[in-house]
């Protein structure tokens, strides 16, 4: 028998698509808030917002009549025709999110407009919706969700930990609050301030204050409009790259968005610093005419469509690259932490829980370069690396001037410690070089820049073929890929079997072992996707995949973590580094040098607090 | 064990066997060198059980026949620093062994010598004979071009190549390939063998010596020993696929340069310089009577430099590794040299000595 289902079943399954954990709710109340243009919005959970989430905001307020509609589904104010789905300005236009909430829930909503004399409030229980009754409350609106989940007990057993759910929260708070620098957010659980984001700050010290000062002063200024388009932000150095992509967000119209093509295209402006699997750090606010973007298209409203996506990541990856083309990197070792917490930037920044501040105020002590620098060195970053820094763009095709540091250091004495570090005393303080690391920039570069310069790469041919036995599926590849390799200089030819010749290895490498090249190349890292496709679409991608793993193989197999260097070897690293681009840190994103200035020494060793 | 003997024959017969001992190993025992006073005589023996040495003192005062292990890195360092003329060397029951020398003593902890592995006993089926000095020579004009890889792969050795009274050495890493060869006393039937580079390294500080002495090579189905008066060396062989070093170097070619040997090394070394960018190239161009060479870093400048020539065959240009070319010119004893080539993709060879040929590939665009 077929039967109309009672609509607060209907609810309850449409509430799985908007519903799925309490920072779900509380990103729909929150955006609700947001519509109503609230300047002020506190946040509260218990028990990791099983037992209750309030969302408190001083916005316009509901009538009494809308109260009566709130958790009614299709019920909004945002969206009086479908005509208006094409110009979407509000965060909410479904109206789908107070009714999925009301059924899976104990929900209140209390409300009191700016020009009513008192307010009103409406109860909802699983779907069952009360009468709108008289209630005192100040202008603006609280919703409060009680036992979430409480009749979908399938739903409430996936809920994680009060500590993860807390977590998850504030960091969608901090997400949020990126794109509204004019709302004051707080954030509350159990009783306690977890997060405090008054109104009227730069993004810089609100992304400082939600993710760490350390993470913030790592961030360049990126700015560029074309026509209607306009983006601007911060971008995150590469030393602060990931491997997830937590921390690269774009938000279009205020709206946090997940535009796979587009995030890629601030990627690819992070490519000639960045390779392999790691994810940049970036903070962008896109901002469009609205009826050129398409937001209805992901139920929880995470996707966009853009009219013209090929113009959006043109806009997008310029003005990152610009961005990061002005700005030398340099990470200072107390921005990298060590020994004093963890051991990567990445283990800093990291949501949850929010870093103590530890590293903002070590930051600030050693920042300004008290002690004068002589003999041409300087303390990384301390003259280009202030907590404003703006995005110069260097002129086309001049060249960068030689860095200064690490120019300074060859040729001074050293010792090298670990097997694989560098170390210098100079007057700014220790330097510690990871050779590793600053070879693999080094030999990055080369690579890139031979196959910039022309199309043909020179090879170092060989004597002798050497003829290595590989599977059927990977010789496919190799012979499919043929004319990429050669491009890199790479030469490999079919020799019958399953064995292919390596005629031919890039110039730049003439020291490495061509099987050895040719073993990295297959193993290669999965994560720089598909390869090989035949599909003509894919062609260029695939030809850019082959070509980021073939440098990504040749910087691995080129190094020297542990070989022993003599001076003349580090001396002509380090002249070679001093004309690299980004010479402070290496293609994954890590620091190739760290500078630990007296002071820090200092603090390390309790002499000063 | 108890001795006194000639401090600088101490160095010298240690020295010879110093070397081997390995520094990473899982059986710490052979970090250790075996010493066996008996008769007058002391032997000395050190191994990683793939390569082994012997070396012999002689006219030595045994007070007291026996046999002691020292430790191999601290032993050498410290015979090393004496200067005074007689040492003494003796071992206690407990592994100890007290060195006096002047009015220092020393006493070192070493193991038991009954754990310490024999000595191999080795004869092989084919034997050579050849000038110490000689070998030495081709040794080190050929040792250079060997790949120096972590791996068994075959050209991470020298291969000894015998065929008729004819003894080649040639090294090769797949760039360049040098080969030497020199007439001797043997046998008819031809004999192969690819040697560890460290086998012919700890050969070489015992021969450094004895220029004019009898080296006698014995090859075996895996192995290969070299004996030089009461020097012995053994090591294991490496894989026998060594590259078809013949086919490799070219028989024809479409211009002939001869060049001053020094004159050209100069100019390279000079050139060479402003080569240092990217990649390390110094192109050789050949015309009107004249060896063009130049190189260029970006970025940092560019240099140029003309050599006298003479030039048989059309004008060319070809370009290489500076480093590479460097390498061979360095130990040439030839005045003038010759260089055949034929285009900028395949191997140019190169004339360094009567007995001494280098082929070199040249670096080309994709
Ligand atoms: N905090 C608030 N202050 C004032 N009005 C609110 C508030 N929250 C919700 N409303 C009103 O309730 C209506 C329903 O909200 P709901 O979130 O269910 O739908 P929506 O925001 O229109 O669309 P969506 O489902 O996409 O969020 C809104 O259209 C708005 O008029
Ligand atoms: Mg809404």
């Amino acid at each position: 028998m077929i039967r109309v289902l009672p609509p607060e079943v209907v609810n309850q399954i449409a509430a799985g698509e908007v519903v799925e954990r309490p920072f779900s709710v509380v990103k729909e109340l929150v955006e609700n808030s947001l519509d109503a243009g609230a300047t002020r919005i506190d946040v509260a959970l218990d028990d990791g917002g099983r037992e209750a989430i309030v969302v408190v905001d001083d916005g316009a307020g509901f009538t009494p009549a809308d109260l009566g509609l709130a958790f009614v589904s299709h019920a909004t104010s945002k969206l009086a025709q479908l005509a208006d789905l094409d110009h979407v300005a509000s965060l909410g236009f479904r109206g789908e999110a107070l009714a999925s909430i009301g059924s899976v829930s104990r929900a209140t909503i209390r409300s009191r407009r700016h020009d009513a004399g008192g307010g009103h409030e409406v109860h909802c229980d699983g779907g069952r919706t009360g009468d709108v009754r008289p209630a005192a409350s100040p202008p603006g609106t609280r919703v409060e969700v009680r036992d979430l989940f409480h009749n979908t007990p399938a739903r409430r057993r996936f809920l994680k930990t009060a500590r993860a759910e807390r977590a998850r929260v504030q960091e969608l708070l901090a997400r949020l609050a990126l794109a509204r620098l004019d709302v004051d957010f707080t954030l509350r659980a159990d009783g306690r301030e977890l997060l405090r984001l008054p109104a009227g700050e730069t993004l810089r010290e609100r992304v400082g204050r939600a993710f760490g000062n350390a993470l913030a002063e790592q961030l360049v200024d990126v700015e560029l409009g074309q026509g209607s388009l306009r983006v601007e932000g911060l971008a995150g150095r590469p030393e602060l790259a990931r491997r997830d992509a937590t921390l690269a967000l774009l938000y279009v119209n205020g709206r946090l968005a997940r535009d796979r093509s587009a995030l890629q295209a601030v990627r690819q402006a992070y490519r000639e610093h960045l390779m392999g699997a790691v994810q940049p750090v970036h903070f962008l606010l896109l901002a469009m005419p609205p009826d050129e973007v398409d937001v209805n298209v992901h139920p929880q409203k995470a996707e966009v469509r853009f009219l013209d996506g090929r113009r959006v990541s043109g806009l997008l990856f310029e003005a990152t690259r610009a961005a990061l083309r002005g700005s030398g990197a340099a990470p200072r070792a107390g921005a990298g932490a060590v020994g004093v917490g963890g051991d990567k930037p990445r283990a800093i920044v990291g949501l949850p829980p929010l870093p103590p501040d530890l590293f903002g105020r070590a930051e600030r002590t050693s920042g300004g370069g008290s002690s004068p620098l002589p003999s041409g060195l300087r303390a990384v970053g301390a003259a280009d690396r202030g907590p404003h820094t703006a995005a110069g763009v260097r002129e086309a095709g001049a060249e960068p001037a030689p860095d200064a540091l690490l120019g300074g250091l060859a040729g001074q004495p050293f010792v090298q410690a670990l097997g694989c570090y560098l170390v210098f005393a100079t007057p700014a303080g220790l330097v510690v070089v990871d050779q590793h690391a600053l070879h693999e920039r080094v030999t990055f570069e080369r690579l890139r820049r031979r196959h910039d310069e022309r199309g043909a790469t020179l090879v170092q041919r060989l004597l002798t073929p050497e003829i290595v036995e590989v599977g059927a599926a990977d010789k496919a590849w190799l012979l499919d890929q043929g004319e990429v390799l050669a491009a890199e200089g790479f030469v490999v030819e079919d020799f019958g079997g399953a064995a292919v010749a390596i005629q031919g290895i890039p110039a730049v490498l003439t020291r490495a072992r061509p099987a050895a090249l040719l073993r990295a190349l297959l193993d290669g890292d999965a994560a720089c996707g598909p390869v090989g496709e035949p599909d003509a679409d894919a062609r260029p991608r695939a030809r850019e995949a082959v070509v980021e793993r073939f440098h990504s193989m040749a910087c691995r197999s080129s190094v020297m973590a542990g070989d022993r260097l003599d001076d003349a070897e580090v001396r002509a690293l380090l002249r070679e580094a001093a004309r690299c681009e980004h010479a402070h840190n290496c293609p994954h994103g890590r620091p190739t040098v760290l500078t630990f200035t007296g002071a820090e020494l200092e603090r390390f060793f309790k002499r000063r607090v | 064990m108890k001795i006194l003997c000639d401090r600088q024959q101490l160095q010298d017969a240690f020295s010879v066997v110093g070397g081997i001992p390995p520094v990473k190993t899982p059986n710490p025992i052979v970090q250790n060198v075996l010493l066996r006073a008996e008769g007058d005589q002391v032997v000395f023996f050190a191994t990683d059980y793939e390569l082994s040495a012997r070396s012999v003192m002689a006219s030595v005062q045994v007070l007291e026949p026996g046999a002691v292990l020292l430790p191999a890195r601290e032993t050498g360092q410290l015979l090393r620093e004496l200067s005074e003329p007689t040492v003494s060397l003796a071992g206690s029951d407990d592994h100890r062994t007290t060195i006096e020398c002047g009015s220092g003593s020393y006493q070192l902890v070493g193991d038991d010598p009954a754990e310490f592995p024999a000595e191999p006993q080795f004869d092989g089926t084919v034997e050579l004979q050849v000038t110490s000095g000689a070998f030495l020579e081709m040794f080190r004009r050929t040792s250079f071009a060997v790949a120096r890889e972590e791996t068994r792969y075959a050209i991470n050795g020298l291969l000894l190549d015998y065929d008729s009274g004819n003894l080649r050495l040639v090294g090769t890493d797949g760039r360049r390939l040098a080969l030497c060869h020199q007439e001797i006393e043997g046998p008819d039937e031809p004999a192969r063998a690819v040697v560890p580079l460290r086998a012919l390294q700890a050969l070489g500080r015992a021969i450094d010596g004895e220029q004019d002495a009898v080296l006698r090579v014995q090859l075996g189905d895996n192995r290969i020993a070299f004996q030089l008066g009461t020097t012995t060396v053994i090591s294991q062989l490496l894989d026998n696929r060594f590259p078809a070093y013949e086919q490799v170097i070219p028989k024809v070619a479409e211009t002939s340069i001869e060049v001053d040997r020094l004159q050209l090394e100069r100019g390279v070394r000079r050139v060479a310089v402003l080569s240092s960018g990217d990649v390390r190239m110094v192109r050789f161009e050949f015309r009107d009577a004249a060896l063009l060479l130049s190189a260029e870093s970006s970025g940092v400048g560019r240099a140029k430099h003309t050599i006298d020539a003479t030039i048989e065959g059309p004008s060319s240009a070809i370009s290489f590794n500076p480093d590479y070319l460097l390498d061979a010119l360095k130990v040439s004893d030839r005045e003038i040299i010759r260089i055949d080539m034929t285009d900028d993709s395949t191997p140019a060879r190169f004339a360094l000595g009567e007995t001494y040929t280098y082929v070199l590939m040249p670096i080309s665009g994709s």
